[in-house]
């Protein structure tokens, strides 16, 4: 008897952990470079947004970190598709995107902390970076600003339950750090929350009003542009300065991974003789080191366990690290980890 | 006293082709319900009872070997299964009565009936195979002598693939013969005048395997 079964009630178990490790590429906690790509930035994606790079973009590891866009209601913040046709712009066509991304709701407007804005950044971090989703109370943002260094975080750990809207959980962010907030709410007192921190879609959406109040009002006086028909890519630009001159940005991604698996158990009775032609003589076909204790005591390596469906057929197999000896006195306990 | 060694050795599995294409079909078709254990790799030569250093020293060279990577291709691996004999077992099993290799021309076909002898007068071992085909492309049916209740005895190779991958993919058969008609079309040939492929003989109870290398000769 070559094959042993397995008890699909006792053998198998499903077992989902969550795993969280930090965003950025180099598995380094904090992105203290920046750097942006001026091909990119010429673009017609440029139009749109504004990739971050952890190095030099030329250079061979260079991964994109998170992208930055500014969107506007009424499409201010940028030149018009076309001149003479007035009303869209890339910022609206930005604000339109998210407005039906998060809210869902085509007469619905952002509501940052009970203050309702018609314009915001938008922090997008690269798929690859927060695998499933953004971890809750590891964002940390600074932001230079003119007398001040603003520290951003959300407000998970302050409160008692998670609110959602159509892009899943929701948290405000407010100033504070590691999802508290410094002092009360951690608003601004004019213009609300510092904006939305939106974990299941890998977004963070920037209260643009927020920022660009002065220091003393809890802002960095960013000076958002909003002309009409005006100079498209500026804000993204003069935001990027922000967050590459404090230099300090830091999250974690969460990824739930489930894995099967199978637990094998060879009593000490089974599996103690080979097929493996070096385990017999060619000359006799008699087993070897009769004399030496192979007559009532055979033993043999594993190397492989197989996984077969009831036709025999080998659906998975796994590779021991190093030979198990396997004898009459000996019993074997294999975990087998099933990731596919 | 000492603490037990509790260890659990936890290694992680790698999908065969053919789980691939299991897992691909869904449906259920992907269903391990049993495992066996093999020593691929080990040179049992390397096992020296002559060791100075005693008896905790014989298995000294094989057990400090480095083992390769698991390969995807399931007839490439679990070849040598450890199998459970009685204790005091000194002739293995082997597969017989079945030739060297075989050729088949097109559309014409070839009857397998393995045997598995202990060899000498210790007489034969009655069992069932597990008969795979390293490409199933190569037959157009496929008749399995006592094949297990609830499975066709003739199966319709070319209809069963029709659906499936343009790329060679293995089918396992369980029985005691088997009987195989190689495929009529030419499309698999080519430019050449014959295609050759591996039929694995395993046996069920014993664990005795056998290759054998069969070549299917194009007709026109």
């Amino acid at each position: 008897m070559s094959f042993l079964p397995l008890n699909p009630g006792k053998d198998f178990i499903v077992n989902s952990e969550a795993i969280t490790a930090t965003l950025w590429s180099g598995t380094v906690p904090t992105l203290a470079t920046y750097f942006t790509s001026s091909t990119q930035e010429a673009s017609s994606a440029g139009n749109y947004y504004l990739n971050v790079y952890q190095t030099a973009s030329s250079e061979t590891i260079s991964e994109v970190q998170f992208a930055i866009a500014y969107a506007n209601k009424q499409g201010s913040g940028s030149a018009l598709y076309n001149g003479a046709v007035g009303g869209n712009s890339y910022t609206r066509t930005l604000y339109g995107q998210y407005r039906t991304l998060v809210l869902g709701d085509e007469n619905a407007d952002f509501n940052f902390g009970g203050v309702t804005q018609s314009d915001f950044y938008v922090l997008s971090i690269d798929r690859t970076r927060y695998k499933e989703k953004l971890f809750p109370g590891t964002f940390n943002l600074q932001l230079s600003g003119s007398g001040r260094t603003l520290e951003l975080t959300d407000d998970s750990k302050d409160i008692a339950s998670v609110n959602f809207n159509d892009a899943g959980r929701v948290f405000q962010i407010c100033s504070g750090s590691d999802g508290n907030a410094y002092s009360g709410n951690g608003y601004t007192d004019a213009s609300g929350s510092y904006g939305l921190f939106l974990p299941d879609i890998g977004t963070i959406i920037l209260n643009a009003a927020a920022l660009d109040l002065s220091a003393a009002n809890g802002g960095i006086g960013l000076a958002t542009t909003r002309s009409f028909n005006g100079d498209t890519g500026t804000n993204n630009s003069r935001f990027f300065n922000h967050i590459s001159g404090a230099a300090s940005f830091s999250l974690n991604s969460e990824e739930t991974i489930s894995s099967n698996f199978a637990f094998i158990k060879v009593p000490n009775s089974e599996m103690n003789y080979s097929e493996n032609p070096s385990f017999i003589s060619s000359s006799t076909g008699e087993i070897l080191y009769l004399d030496e204790g192979f007559n009532f005591n055979p033993r043999t390596y594993a190397t492989t366990v197989g996984l077969y469906n009831p036709n025999n057929e080998l659906l998975a197999v796994a590779k021991l690290s190093r030979p198990i000896p396997k004898d009459f006195t000996k019993e074997l306990a294999i975990r087998i980890k099933l990731d596919f | 006293m000492g603490y037990l060694n509790n260890t659990i050795v936890t290694v992680d599995a790698i999908l065969t082709k053919k789980g691939r294409e299991l897992l691909a079909q869904g449906a259920g078709a992907f269903n391990i319900t049993q495992f066996a254990l093999s020593d691929d790799e080990i040179d049992y030569t390397l096992y020296n009872p002559s060791h100075p250093s005693g008896s905790a020293y014989y298995g000294e060279a094989i057990e400090n070997m480095p083992l390769l990577e698991a390969f995807p291709d399931e007839t490439q691996i679990m070849k040598y299964k450890l199998t459970t004999a009685t204790r005091g077992t000194y002739i293995l099993p082997f597969i017989a009565s079945v030739a060297g290799n075989y050729s088949i021309v097109q559309a014409n076909s070839q009857t397998i009936t393995p045997t598995t002898s202990r060899g000498g007068s210790l007489g034969n071992v009655a069992e069932t195979y597990s008969f795979t085909l390293s490409d199933v492309r190569l037959y157009s049916t496929v008749n399995i002598v006592g094949a297990p209740t609830g499975q066709p005895s003739t199966v319709n190779v070319a209809q069963e693939i029709a659906a499936s991958l343009g790329t060679n993919v293995s089918r396992t058969y369980i029985g005691t013969g088997i009987t195989t008609t190689a495929t009529s079309t030419n499309v698999l040939f080519g430019s050449s005048t014959s295609i050759n492929s591996l039929l694995i003989i395993q046996g069920n109870t014993s664990g005795a395997r056998l290759q054998v290398p069969i070549s299917i000769t194009k007709s026109a």
